[in-house]
């Protein structure tokens, strides 16, 4: 066995990839949309639902998931941003308190249709690396579809066809006067987003339990790497994620489990009184 | 009947109701109590004191029910306890497992005499747990899981237990069950050589515990107590590279009666029981019942002195109870002893106590 220290410091370093997985779509929701949506979690857990049912009639393969359960979660998350995001969005207090709801829903919903129980997909043995390190399957693809996800949203961001989304992510007035339909632009981005979260709940679902309340801690950790990181750069938000996962995961070695939470919290804390407008926030920025 | 229906514990909750709502359906179908039909009103206490409380106070002053079964953490059972004495209204606690339940009737039991415990004591389940362990010839273990009340206590009861028999713990942690450090815990836990991991989880965790740790440790055996890793659902998906033992109240082929309530079980609810919290508060309910029909009323003042000399049949066998209302667990002859299984591809094979 490799050295149990170095070995949990890698898990730290795959922990960070899936919060980076769920912080890209958020990210973009935040950005362009400008809302804060805590039914983020909720699409995540969608997707993994998803997942089971495929592994359920045959299709074990969470791979094979992921496009069904991105295109469920897109038509929700596109019904959900033109029917009720887009309308209340002048109101800032009301959103997240509707999107937790729409949350709420969807995890009686889960319940009712599967259970409370737990579900599990079988999740395959690891793969062991150099000097007998365990390269935990789910986690190098949490860390490799996280790196794709956000290095894509980093080049859609840059590249002509992200010009829209650019734009009114600095100034919806103007992206309107060039004659940009901003409100189908912004249900369709939150569709995209969802899509991603289911994504990231599809591929990640044979890493532990299937459960309804499976995307709150996700969903929280995401927003918080988000919101320290700044939504503007995608590649801090990565670099934040793997940071607090390797934090993370120090922590629970060194000084106690239950403690690891704590000190990301606290990180966190630290971060934001030092950079309240996130860490790579663009200076003269018109919100 | 108070459970978790919301929060973290909401499967061991709906378990619970489940298992009792079959209780009170076998009792109207054996006739009921006193020619009237038994029915069951449900709080849902979220997994927390205060709403525990307030629910067992709305069960008693609105509800007006006769008994409360519940909780199911042993944190929300002691705030339950406080509500049950003062409205002097009989308390049976099916899976509350601290020791602090049965010293308060020791202690006080003019004010507490209303409360029984059905299910085992730490103590009781330490030593049965023990005594598995010394079955699978462990030395050396690990303790690992959630950091609530009832894993701390039963953790440290469980090291005063087998040091005289020479087990030690080489590793003992505890996560956060919000948001658990399942990796290093699994790769610290691996990395102490232990013959066998204790695994001491309620809820979901459990399942993506023992994912972790077998990838960090394909070939270690575990033991998981009173978690959802009882349930047959997710046998077939966790891996079994190395044995996964699951400590029940009761199972399949245990004994007869065991075998009927698992069939009526899973005749109703589709899926077998998970042996831990749907068996016991299937039994505490069974008790009830049987102890309002002894005693010809539902009046506390009539139904404590019947649950304290009788014997009651339930699933896992035969209850009684001692002077501080616990019902006799345990490894000795005349005890109710509870079953390990070890999972396997096409099932459950009970390996101990030795029938």
């Amino acid at each position: 066995m490799a050295s149990p220290l170095l070995q949990a410091l890698l898990d730290g370093l795959f922990a960070g990839g899936t919060y980076a997985l769920m912080a890209a779509g958020m990210a973009l929701i935040l950005g362009v949309v400008k809302v804060i949506n805590l039914s983020h979690g909720a699409f995540f857990t969608l997707g993994a639902y998803v997942a089971y049912a495929l592994a359920a009639h045959g299709i074990g393969s969470p791979i094979a998931a992921v496009p069904l359960a991105a295109v469920i979660a897109f038509a929700f998350g596109v019904f959900l941003g033109k029917s009720f995001v887009n309308p209340v969005r002048g109101h800032p207090f009301a959103l997240p308190v509707g999107t937790l709801a729409v949350a709420l829903l969807f995890e009686q919903a889960a319940q009712m249709v599967w259970g409370p129980h737990p579900l599990s997909i079988e999740a395959g043995a690891p793969w062991v690396g150099p000097g007998g390190l365990v390269l935990r399957r789910w986690g190098v693809v949490a860390l490799l579809s996280s790196a794709a996800m956000l290095g894509g949203l980093k080049w859609v961001l840059s590249a002509r066809p992200g010009l829209p989304l650019r734009l009114i992510a600095e100034d919806e007035e103007i992206a309107g006067s060039l004659g940009m339909d901003v409100e189908a632009i912004r249900f369709l981005t939150f569709g995209g987003a969802c899509a991603m979260a289911a994504a990231a709940g599809a591929l990640l679902s044979p890493s532990g339990a299937v459960t309804p309340t499976m995307g709150r801690a996700p969903l929280l950790l995401s927003l918080v790497v988000v919101i320290v990181a700044g939504m503007d750069s995608v590649g801090a938000i990565f670099l934040l994620s793997i940071g607090l996962g390797i934090l993370g995961s120090a922590c629970a070695w060194f000084l106690s489990p239950q403690w690891s939470y704590v000190a990301l919290l606290a990180a966190v804390c630290l971060l934001l009184s030092a950079r309240p407008a996130g860490i790579v926030a663009l200076a003269g920025r018109r919100d | 009947m108070l459970a978790p229906l919301s929060g973290p514990y909401a499967a061991g909750g709906t378990s619970f109701v489940q298992a009792a709502t079959l209780a009170v359906e076998q009792a109207n179908a054996e006739g009921g109590v006193f020619g009237q039909r038994v029915t069951i009103v449900v709080g849902d206490t979220q997994g927390r004191v205060d709403v525990a409380k307030a629910e067992a106070l709305r069960l008693i002053s609105r509800e007006k029910v006769s008994a409360l079964v519940g909780a199911y953490l042993s944190e929300e059972t002691v705030g339950v306890m406080e509500v049950a004495a003062a409205q002097k209204t009989v308390l049976l606690v099916p899976v509350a497992a601290t020791a602090e339940i049965t010293d308060l009737v020791r202690r006080e039991y003019a004010r507490y005499r209303c409360v029984f415990r059905v299910g085992y004591s730490l103590a009781q389940w330490a030593e049965m747990i023990a005594a598995f362990l010394a079955d699978q010839k462990v030395r050396r273990y690990a303790f690992v899981g959630a950091g609530i009340r009832w894993n701390l206590e039963l953790g440290e009861t469980l090291e005063r237990i087998v040091a005289p028999r020479g087990a030690t713990p080489v590793y003992t942690a505890f996560y956060s069950p919000g948001n658990p450090a399942f990796d290093t815990v699994a790769v610290a836990a691996a990395a102490a050589a232990p013959d066998m991991v204790v695994l001491a989880d309620p809820g979901r965790n459990s399942v993506s515990f023992l994912k972790r740790l077998r990838e960090a440790a394909p070939a270690l055996p575990v033991l998981s107590i009173g978690g959802a890793l009882g349930d047959a659902r997710l046998a077939a998906s966790i891996p079994l590279s190395a044995p996964v033992y699951v400590q029940a109240a009761a199972w399949r082929g245990a004994s007869p009666a065991a075998t009927a309530y698992v069939e009526r079980y899973e005749q109703r609810y589709g899926a077998p029981p998970v042996g831990y919290s749907d068996t016991l508060p299937y039994d505490a309910v069974t008790v009830l019942v049987a102890a309002w029909r002894k005693a010809g009323s539902a009046a506390t003042a009539d139904v404590v002195p019947v649950l304290e000399r009788g014997t009651f049949s339930g699933a896992a066998g035969a209850y009684r109870f001692d002077a501080a209302h616990q019902a006799h667990w345990g490894t000795g002859p005349g005890t109710l002893h509870g079953t390990f299984v070890r999972w396997e591809r096409g099932g459950a094979r009970i390996v101990f106590p030795p029938r």
